[in-house]
């Protein structure tokens, strides 16, 4: 099972294969410092000890992604909503800059347009069509105030 | 010098128009992303200065990560001095203003071209090109290159060309690629909202209406099935039936092969004697596989390509050598009366209309939709939505769709694709004669045939994709917004489709003839005919005449399902509904031709054709047993 991290300082949660750090850092497998994807924020592991205690006082580590307030992946969003991107979650680096070059980034502005038969999303005057499975990965924010017109 | 300058742009931006239109040279243009494949070089003079032109495959980012863009470096790399041209979906500025971005990293001399400016305008969009200009240091053109508009404003600008300049926080920056992407999206965001405003028009055109539809989950698969019908009608009933009965027969059997043969028998003879038959060929319009509203009717008697030798000739040596010329020439498998008939009488009417529909469909930008509809199923036997044209491809002619599995990413996508074209979709040549087979079976009959191809699509796929190892692809595809398809520019990408055809595919046509024709002069036919018998009589219970059909039915798959149409609904018909079924099933699940086996062994080497080939004979002789036997207890 995935481990999930809370970011200490933004809160944000996130698995910890989406770190975006380590790629080419001389540090290599010695770095034990984790970088929040949203906030790019680094530090350091819990260590085990100290989970351990936590547990003990009653604080479980978080297991499963509770997703704190309304952050959903692309896939649970409605079809016409609009949502702001948080991250591009897990997948590869060759996966994640593929989205980016079509202007998928933190911080874009997506509308869904369908799910059915396959996920298309809307970025600026581009529309892409999905995996489920990418879908699933990109969280987002939505955006309450507008409303896609379809 | 000559100068040198570089098309550059995202996918589906028209670079290749524009290539066209600067250059007079035809390159393959459609409205769906990744066609231009390789390179295209012309020479180009504006005003009296020489110009070699170069367009490239379109890339979303410089990174050598995908061959396209691997190839696009490099030939930036190799020609240093070049002027490099980006062209640009005007609507799609971001992602265009993201690649600028990275070639300014180059510094080379660029001019920007946003192309499609009437469509940004049709949407409500408008970009303060004089900005832009000052903001990236280059000069900027607008074009409409359907049209041919802005062409000229373009060589104009040519010699103005300077770098672009770098983004401020670029130019100290270091990280991975995809921090530096980031960098360069805050900049690009920082010149659109300068640059570029949008106000959306009350009501979207009907283009993009019909767009949603195509891809809507419940009005989409009526739209998938409508297509599907039409271009069934109009390849399989109108091309694969009127006109190449109208080749075949009117024009090959009747005329041309009765003129071939009396002219070999002229040159090179020997005493023998051609059978004549009596032909029909019939002009109508076609309203299901086996009824047509016919105009008229023409019969003629024509002498065949099979003879007999007359009673007591003696063939001396120099005979043989004259009968080999002959057979060679018009005999059963000859060059003529068979491959060149074959090529030119059934292929190429079909193909054609087939690239006529093709290129209405693709310059549509139906495709894209089409790749949605699909996608899910497509996920299932390993492949993604993107595999969906090959699949099509392969209904006009497996041969073709299997050089043009090219586009799909990885090797594993490849071969699935290949394996299943070259088991399981049935081309349009063959696609008719089984139509009207099936009219010969009852509906839950016909039922069934449909129910194995596609069981057996799915069931291999699957299998497929879990035997060969490697990565499927990402399912990341762009959706071109739905155009009307513009007459000249079908036209001409038919004809260039069909030239490219007559190149790449005929001449494998006419090596398959040649091959198939030694081996009948060798005696191979025989012995296999005669090795495969037990096979069709015992394991498919099928009549012993059948062996034959199922032999040319590899060397040309239409005419072995034409040898049992023959068989099935001819005036001795010899055939059951049951026999009939088992036929059909075994002779779809064939691989198609020798051109196919040629063709596969030439993109993915001999050992996977014969391993494909080890694999489709027995699997289909395995199926159609076994449709045999359980048939038995079904009433059909």
């Amino acid at each position: 099972m995935a481990d999930y991290l809370t970011c200490p300082f933004c809160g944000f949660e996130f698995e910890k294969t989406d770190t975006l750090c380590s790629h080419g850092c001389p540090m290599g497998p010695w770095c034990n410092l984790i970088r929040c994807p949203s906030c790019q924020y680094e530090f350091p592991e819990q260590p085990q000890s100290v989970t351990w205690l936590r547990g003990l006082l009653g604080r479980r580590p978080l297991l499963r992604p509770e997703a704190p307030g309304d952050i959903r992946s692309i896939r649970e969003l409605k079809s016409g909503e609009r949502a702001t991107i948080l991250c591009l979650g897990g997948g590869s680096t060759r996966r994640r800059n593929s989205l980016a070059v079509f202007g998928l980034v933190p911080g874009a502005e997506l509308a869904v347009l369908q799910h059915h038969p396959a996920c298309v999303i809307q970025v600026g005057e581009t529309e892409l069509a999905l995996d489920d499975d990418i879908a699933r990965g990109i969280l987002v924010q939505p955006n309450e105030s507008a409303k896609a017109d379809t | 010098m000559r100068e040198t300058a570089v098309l550059v742009g995202n996918p589906n931006v028209g670079k290749s128009v524009l290539f066209k239109n600067l250059t007079k040279r035809y390159v393959t243009v459609s409205n769906y992303p990744g066609t231009t494949v390789e390179i295209v070089r012309a020479q180009a003079s504006f005003d009296g200065r020489q110009m070699e032109l170069i367009d490239t495959p379109g890339i979303n980012d410089l990174t050598p990560r995908s061959d396209d863009a691997r190839v696009t470096r490099k030939l930036l790399d190799e020609h240093g001095d070049a002027t490099v041209v980006q062209v640009a979906d005007a609507k799609n500025l971001r992602r265009a203003l993201l690649l600028t971005m990275q070639l300014a990293e180059l510094r080379r001399p660029t001019v920007l071209v946003l192309n499609m400016f009437d469509e940004l305008q049709e949407r409500g969009g408008k970009i303060d090109t004089d900005g832009l200009s000052e903001i990236l240091g280059v000069p900027v053109v607008t074009t409409i290159a359907p049209r041919n508009v802005g062409t000229q404003a373009l060589i104009d600008a040519l010699p103005g060309a300077r770098p672009p300049k770098v983004a401020p926080a670029l130019e100290t920056a270091v990280g991975d690629d995809y921090e530096l992407n980031r960098l360069r999206l805050e900049w690009v965001n920082a010149i659109l909202a300068d640059t570029y405003s949008v106000v959306q028009p009350a009501h979207p055109p009907a283009g993009v209406r019909f767009g949603f539809w195509a891809m809507h989950p419940v009005k989409g698969p009526f739209v998938l099935a409508g297509v599907l019908f039409v271009v069934f009608w109009f390849v399989g009933l109108l091309g694969a039936g009127t006109m190449v009965d109208l080749l075949e027969v009117g024009v090959f059997q009747q005329r041309l092969n009765p003129l071939a043969i009396r002219t070999v028998d002229a040159v090179l003879p020997f005493s023998h004697v051609h059978q004549t038959e009596s032909l029909s060929v019939s002009l109508g319009v076609p309203v299901t596989p086996v009824h047509e509203v016919t105009v008229g009717t023409l019969e003629t008697e024509a002498i065949s390509p099979s003879y007999a030798l007359e009673p007591g000739a003696d063939l001396g040596a120099l005979r043989r050598v004259l009968r080999f010329g002959h057979d060679f020439l018009v005999g059963e498998y000859g060059a003529i009366t068979m491959a060149l008939s074959y090529a030119f009488a059934i292929v190429l009417p079909i193909v054609t209309f087939f690239f006529l529909v093709f290129s209405v469909l693709e310059d549509s930008g139906y495709f894209a939709r089409m790749a949605i509809m699909v996608h899910r199923v497509f996920r299932f036997i390993g492949l993604n939505g993107k595999a969906v044209l090959p699949m099509i491809l392969g209904l006009g002619c497996d041969t073709m769709a299997t050089m043009t599995t090219r586009i799909l990413e990885t090797r594993k996508e490849r071969l699935i694709a290949t394996m299943l074209l070259a088991l399981a979709v049935p081309c349009s040549a063959q696609l008719g004669v089984l139509l009207a087979l099936m009219a010969s079976l009852s509906a839950p009959g016909a039922l069934v045939w449909s129910g194995v191809v596609i069981g057996v699509i799915l069931l291999v796929g699957w299998l497929t994709a879990r035997v060969i190892g490697g990565e499927s692809s990402d399912f990341l595809l762009e959706i071109p917004p739905m155009r009307r398809p513009q007459l000249s520019n079908v036209l001409v990408k038919t004809a260039g489709r069909l030239n490219w055809y007559l190149k790449e595919v005929i001449p494998l046509f006419v090596l398959g003839t040649a091959i198939l024709f030694l081996l009948d002069q060798l005696q191979v036919l025989d012995t296999i005919g005669r090795a495969a018998e037990p096979l069709v009589t015992g394991w498919l219970g099928l009549p012993r005449e059948m062996t034959n059909a199922f032999l040319i039915g590899f060397m040309r798959r239409d005419y072995g399902a034409v040898y049992i149409l023959d068989a099935a609904t001819g005036p001795d018909a010899v055939l059951s509904a049951h026999q009939i079924l088992v036929a059909m099933v075994t002779i779809t699940l064939f691989m198609p031709c020798i051109a196919n086996f040629l063709m596969i062994a030439r993109e993915h080497g001999m050992k996977t054709a014969w391993s494909m080939a080890a694999f489709i004979f027995p699997f289909a002789f395995f199926v159609g047993g076994m449709i045999h036997r359980l048939g038995q207890w079904l009433i059909i």
